[in-house]
């Protein structure tokens, strides 16, 4: 967790805090998450938890107002946190590429998707103009566009949404980054569509060893995709591990109140659930768990003062001081056998 | 307030259809511009009930939903409304049917849906304004009634949409088409916006209004498995044509349609357990090539089952099965595809 990080993760942070309004308000505080070369990782958390502030202080696009205040931002062992423009200049595409929910809004509608690819080679790698051509032909294959000489000549109005988001991820990844940032990719696109942009990142991983940052408020998403989970609330990470053992044995109250509302593929009719309450304001000062004030099983202990984050197993931690509470422990088995 | 939701007194068969679309075809554009959105749409809606609406982008789910308010003038078929016909008004007949607000649409975006000058308490009151004949303070009073069968908090009354969170626009939406004392509600992805715990609290709401009021809804929505926990039935459209209509306890647990199944499989879910994978519902480049001639089946280019007979659209038919209660597919293999999709592979081929 300290001292230098090893060269085979494709992101470290450490401890990053980052202030909004001028550094009136602290909209993230203390995140600490590693994406090691070939995983895939998760961040979860409600709309307003800080986990797009986080990945956009990764990509060095916080917005206007936005600024580190503390904590360190490296990929594969170069610090990154103090870069300058030009230094990111540098790094988009070859160190690491990044995909949104929109795609359409990050294409120019009057050029061709094929030209937009090759400008990229041709600038980043100093590709020729028939080699930039050849290569733009041969991502669009690769990211399973049908046709891709057709495509190439194309311009953004005539792609469906499904095969906009793979023109963006083949322009993110054209350049051989090692780790890609997907914020709420798949959000906009339907459910036949994501699940195929699902599997393509899932072969990206496996055929190049890309390491995948991604970002959705849909725990269910997660579990499809994903190798580790961090879990947000309130611009804290309050639990962290294997996707597999945070679905199956969630410790944080937080994560079993997501579990809960979480979509269930039986088709069976249930009872709707929902998280109690509001998350606190942005840059409100909560003494202790944040989480207190909707939480089921707090208790005086929880709001006495800062709670750290409790290591439960391998990799796997909450930050929670009841979190291996027996009482609570049985509660969570029986609910989960209930499921 | 999940289990029994239909009661057979008050929607079994023997009760008129509230809302009845027969052949509808709509058709957007004119010249070759023309697209063709929505083709023979037959669609009953019973009071108390809650239909739940999916299918992909583009399939015509949205101008399904103008139609019926009127905002669109089907070129065939009829729209009944409690027996009398709604489609094909004259102007000024059509006016003052949607000035009735007899149903009213929730849209996706509430941001984009809401004027952002006006305050809450502005865009309820607006609909009983057009529609008249009310004073100021029964206008108030109506306004601040429907906000509180919405579960809004009365000190939001004079803030604007920008000034409340995402989840309580969608309660000022909700409350400004319940303002009219609508007998239908239309809710246009109404959750698709909201994260998981604000979506199951609408999705509630909705079905909280359903069970008071008696309201029937229609709820447009891509999740479904969040529409498996509120709707009474699903109705799937591809492509501007209802493929699949059906009691969601059944058609969710057998689905006829192949679309329906690859829909089931593609939905992100916690748990492991499908029935069928994706990869046995979805065309490879091994299967031999589907019809592809004007009349086809709509889905037969991407349907891994079809055979020379979907070369012609098949129509809606009902679902031969024991205790099949108004469930029809439109798929000539009905019966058929379900053993041939458990042949397939569950994975792909690497």
């Amino acid at each position: 967790m300290s001292g230098k990080p090893p060269p085979d993760e494709a992101l470290h942070i450490q401890d990053l805090h980052i202030t909004v309004h001028d550094g009136a308000a602290v909209a993230v505080r203390g995140i600490t998450l590693t994406v090691g070369a070939g995983e895939i990782v998760g961040l979860v958390g409600e709309s307003g938890s800080g986990k797009t502030l986080a990945c956009r202080a990764a990509l060095g696009v916080l917005p206007a107002g936005c600024a580190v205040s503390e904590g360190t931002i490296s990929f594969g062992g170069q610090d990154v946190t103090d870069l300058s423009r030009r230094g990111w200049e540098r790094l988009y595409g070859t160190a690491v590429g990044a995909v949104f929910q929109d795609p359409a809004s990050y294409l120019n509608p009057n050029l061709t998707v094929g030209g937009q690819l090759a400008e990229v080679l041709r600038v980043k790698q100093r590709m020729a103009r028939a080699d930039a051509h050849r290569k733009t032909v041969e991502l669009f294959a690769a990211v399973g566009l049908h046709d891709p000489e057709r495509v190439f000549h194309q311009i953004p109005a005539e792609l469906s949404g499904g095969m906009l988001q793979r023109v963006m991820i083949a322009i993110a990844i054209s350049c051989d980054p090692r780790l890609l940032i997907a914020d709420e990719a798949t959000t906009a696109l339907d459910v036949t569509i994501q699940a195929e942009i699902i599997e393509l990142l899932k072969d990206l991983r496996d055929q190049r060893n890309l390491a995948v940052l991604f970002v959705s408020h849909d725990l269910a998403l997660i579990r499809e995709l994903c190798d580790r989970v961090v879990v947000f609330y309130a611009g804290e990470a309050v639990e962290t591990g294997p996707v597999e053992e945070i679905i199956d044995r969630p410790r944080h109250p937080y994560t079993q109140a997501l579990l809960r509302v979480a979509s269930v593929g039986d088709f069976q009719r249930r009872e709707l659930r929902v998280i109690p309450g509001q998350p606190p304001q942005m840059g409100e000062d909560v003494v202790g768990c944040r989480f207190a004030g909707r939480c089921p099983a707090a208790i005086d202990a929880c709001r006495s003062g800062p709670i750290d984050l409790l290591r439960l197993g391998p990799g796997h931690q909450a930050r929670c001081v009841r979190a291996g509470d027996p009482e609570l422990e049985a509660a969570a088995e029986a609910e989960l056998a209930a499921r | 307030m999940t289990a029994a939701t239909t009661d057979p007194a008050t929607t079994g068969p023997t009760q008129p259809p509230l809302l009845s679309l027969e052949g509808v075809d709509v058709v957007l554009g004119r010249g070759w511009r023309a697209n063709h959105v929505l083709s023979e749409v037959d669609l009953k809606i019973w009071p108390g009930e809650i239909v739940g609406l999916v299918g992909e982008t583009g399939s015509g789910k949205t101008t399904l939903a103008r139609t019926v308010v009127g905002l669109i003038r089907p070129r065939k078929g009829r729209v009944t409304f409690h027996g009398a016909q709604i489609s094909g008004l004259g102007r000024t007949a059509r006016r003052r049917e949607r000035r009735s607000g007899h149903v009213q649409l929730v849209f996706q975006d509430p941001l984009r849906s809401l004027d952002p000058d006006l305050t809450v308490a502005q865009i309820v009151g607006e609909g009983l304004k057009i529609r008249g004949g009310l004073d100021r303070a029964e206008i108030e009073r109506r306004a601040a009634s429907a906000l509180a069968k919405v579960g809004l908090d009365p000190t939001l009354l004079h803030r604007t949409p920008g000034q409340i969170s995402g989840g309580q626009r969608q309660r000022v939406s909700i409350a400004r088409a319940l303002a009219v004392d609508p007998e239908l509600l239309f809710c246009d992805e109404p959750v698709s916006a909201l994260d998981a715990s604000n979506r199951n609290y609408i999705l509630r709401l909705l079905g909280e209004l359903r069970d008071n009021l008696g309201l029937p809804i229609v709820i447009i929505s891509h999740d479904l498995s969040s529409l498996a926990g509120i709707a009474d039935r699903v109705v799937v459209l591809y492509r501007g044509r209802i493929v699949e209509d059906g009691p969601v306890a059944q058609v969710f647990t057998a689905p006829r349609h192949p679309y329906t199944a690859l829909l089931m499989a593609s939905a992100p879910s916690v748990q492991h357990d499908r029935p069928l994978t994706v990869h046995q519902l979805r065309r490879t480049a091994a299967d031999p090539a589907a019809p592809s001639a004007a009349g086809a089946c709509v889905f037969a280019a991407r349907c891994p089952f079809a055979v020379d007979a979907c070369a012609v659209q098949p129509a809606l038919e009902p679902v031969a099965e024991a205790g099949a209660d108004r469930w029809s597919a439109a798929c000539h293999r009905a019966d058929e595809w379900q053993p041939l999709a458990r042949e397939r592979a569950a994975q792909a081929a690497r």
